[in-house]
């Protein structure tokens, strides 16, 4: 069976603050469209800021998270920053003390902190957000326990969830008010997590 | 799109510091140093009222923290809530022993984090929610408590402001904001984009001639967007709009607020509102206390807002009552 551990996890960190030096206009020119045009920036700065987070522990999966959640509490106020940090929040409660996570946990984790997102934010699944990309990769990797086979599983469930969304509107935010010109766009954080998960794979 | 600015990364401390340096009746606090508050601090037995919201709107949100106005205010990087330490941070330090209030605009970062930072501080200090909700233009009337605030939450800030300063309890405050926000309605109209520190690109585009109607404080997409017509015509349809939503108790009283967005010159703000006031006049509404200038801006944004507050008693003269911030003076 496979884990992840502290290391593993700052390694992914790390690929993902590089990637977002490529993402963060792509990412501002979506926003744009549907929204106030700052989920790049927003994004780059709050992931660079747990880059350069300072875990509590080496050993201790669930210290690494913590230090991330209030890392991004910290760097950002913002409506999806602040989810990404209640998504942290929530790994960090439920791998406090475990220094070797199966990555078979790392389904009903991101089932957690969808739900813990919606819980905090009002949405719900359907309404076109990053949840419904959170929502798909959670469900492909149930019962996955293989590192390979886990990213690609995410990638394919992120890049499906992106296609069957971009032709539905949003429903949710300022969005929902011009609904139908929201069809043929991909939603900012739903894209922000897709492309992501493809440069961490 | 230029800026006077040295890096990104420092443009709202930089801008906070210039703000607190220039006014010593306010000072930087809380752990991050984005919280504004009064110099003097909480006063024992009065109300607090803590704001916040991004940069990038001055004055709004920090400017309005003063004398019968705001106590705190917690800021977050442009066009991005406060997060919640800095909430958490603004709740504190308005407390006077009676509770907070919490006023500030519908939008999801800012309620998430003030919530937060109210449950994370429920057992210390007893605080309420009144959110700004008054832009027509953000949601359908049958959907009016998803509505965003913008330049209207002036008028909640001072009306809830001066209530605060006669003593009252934290439930009476509440219920006056509460009651100043049903009251106030705002459309908003955009002629050129603005753009965040940092990003490549304006928010968004807007071709030379053209306007966009109930544009968001943020760039956020509009009602229509078509080619530029007369003042008298863009008020009008303003006007039309928010008359079409008046509260249905409203009184024959009303103050109007026509505001800037960042980047019109007051000349245009005065001739809106040339027009404006022939109008109300002509629909039977007396003006009172009319406010004319920039009182909630989006960075660079060209465009105009008009908000109306349709006054009762009460409101008109907690309106009136004297009130004294870096931006603006009552009484």
């Amino acid at each position: 069976m496979s884990t992840f551990a502290v290391k593993d996890v700052k390694a992914i960190v790390s690929k993902a603050a590089a990637a977002m030096v490529e993402l963060e206009q792509e990412l501002n020119a979506a926003d744009a469209k549907l929204g106030d045009g700052d989920t790049g920036g927003m994004l780059a700065r709050v992931i660079s800021a747990i880059d350069t987070a300072a875990a509590a522990s080496d050993e201790d999966v669930g210290a690494c998270f913590s230090a991330y959640a209030k890392a991004a509490a910290v760097a950002t106020g913002s409506s999806l920053g602040t989810l990404f940090a209640t998504a942290l929040m929530t790994f960090a409660k439920s791998t406090k003390g475990q220094e070797a996570v199966p990555l078979s946990e790392l389904a009903p984790l991101l089932a957690k902190a969808r739900d813990a997102m919606m819980a905090r934010g009002g949405a719900t699944l359907g309404d076109k957000t990053v949840l419904d990309a959170i929502d798909a990769v959670a469900r492909a990797l149930e019962g996955v326990g293989d590192p390979q086979e886990a990213k690609r599983l995410a990638v394919e469930a992120t890049q499906a969830a992106l296609l069957e969304f971009r032709g539905r509107p949003n429903k949710i935010g300022r969005a929902r008010m011009f609904a139908d010109q929201t069809i043929g766009l991909d939603d900012p954080g739903m894209l922000a997590f897709a492309e992501l998960c493809k440069a961490v794979a | 799109m230029k800026k006077l600015m040295n890096a990104p990364g420092n443009f709202v401390d930089e801008a906070l510091d210039g703000l607190t340096m220039a006014n010593p009746s306010i000072v930087r606090d809380g752990e991050n140093g984005r919280v504004i508050r009064r110099a003097e601090g909480a006063r024992k037995g009065k109300v607090g009222i803590a704001s916040g919201g991004g940069s990038g709107h001055l004055p709004l949100f920090t400017g309005y923290v003063g004398q019968g106005l705001l106590d705190t205010c917690s800021i977050g990087n442009v066009f991005e809530g406060p997060n919640v330490g800095s909430c958490m941070d603004a709740i504190k330090l308005a407390d006077g022993g009676r509770g907070v209030l919490r006023l500030y605009g519908n939008y999801g970062g800012d309620r998430m984090n003030f919530d937060m930072a109210g449950e994370m501080l429920e057992d210390e200090i007893r605080t309420t929610t009144v959110l700004g909700t008054d832009d027509i233009a953000s949601a359908s009337p049958e959907e009016s408590a998803k509505r965003r605030g913008v330049a209207g939450i002036v008028y909640a800030y001072k009306i809830a402001g001066a209530k605060a300063e006669t003593g009252a309890d934290l439930d009476e405050v509440t219920a006056t904001a509460a009651k100043a926000v049903a009251a106030t309605r705002t459309i908003g109209v955009a002629l050129a984009p603005c753009q965040v520190p940092g990003s490549a690109k304006p928010t968004f585009t807007l071709g030379e001639n053209e306007i966009e109607m109930g544009m968001g404080i943020h760039g956020e997409p509009g009602i229509w967007r078509n080619t530029l017509t007369s003042a008298d015509e863009i008020a009008d349809e303003m006007l039309d709009r928010l008359l079409a939503e008046a509260p249905q108790n409203a009184g024959s009283e009303v103050s109007i607020l026509v505001n800037g967005l960042g980047a019109t010159p007051l000349e245009e703000l005065f001739i809106l509102y040339r027009h404006a006031s022939r109008k109300l006049a002509a629909a039977d509404l007396t003006i009172v206390q009319p406010l004319v200038g920039n009182f909630v801006t989006s960075m660079e944004m060209a465009g105009a807002s008009i908000s109306l507050c349709f006054l009762d008693e009460e409101l008109k003269s907690l309106l009136a009552a004297p009130a004294y911030c870096p931006f603006w003076r009552v009484g």
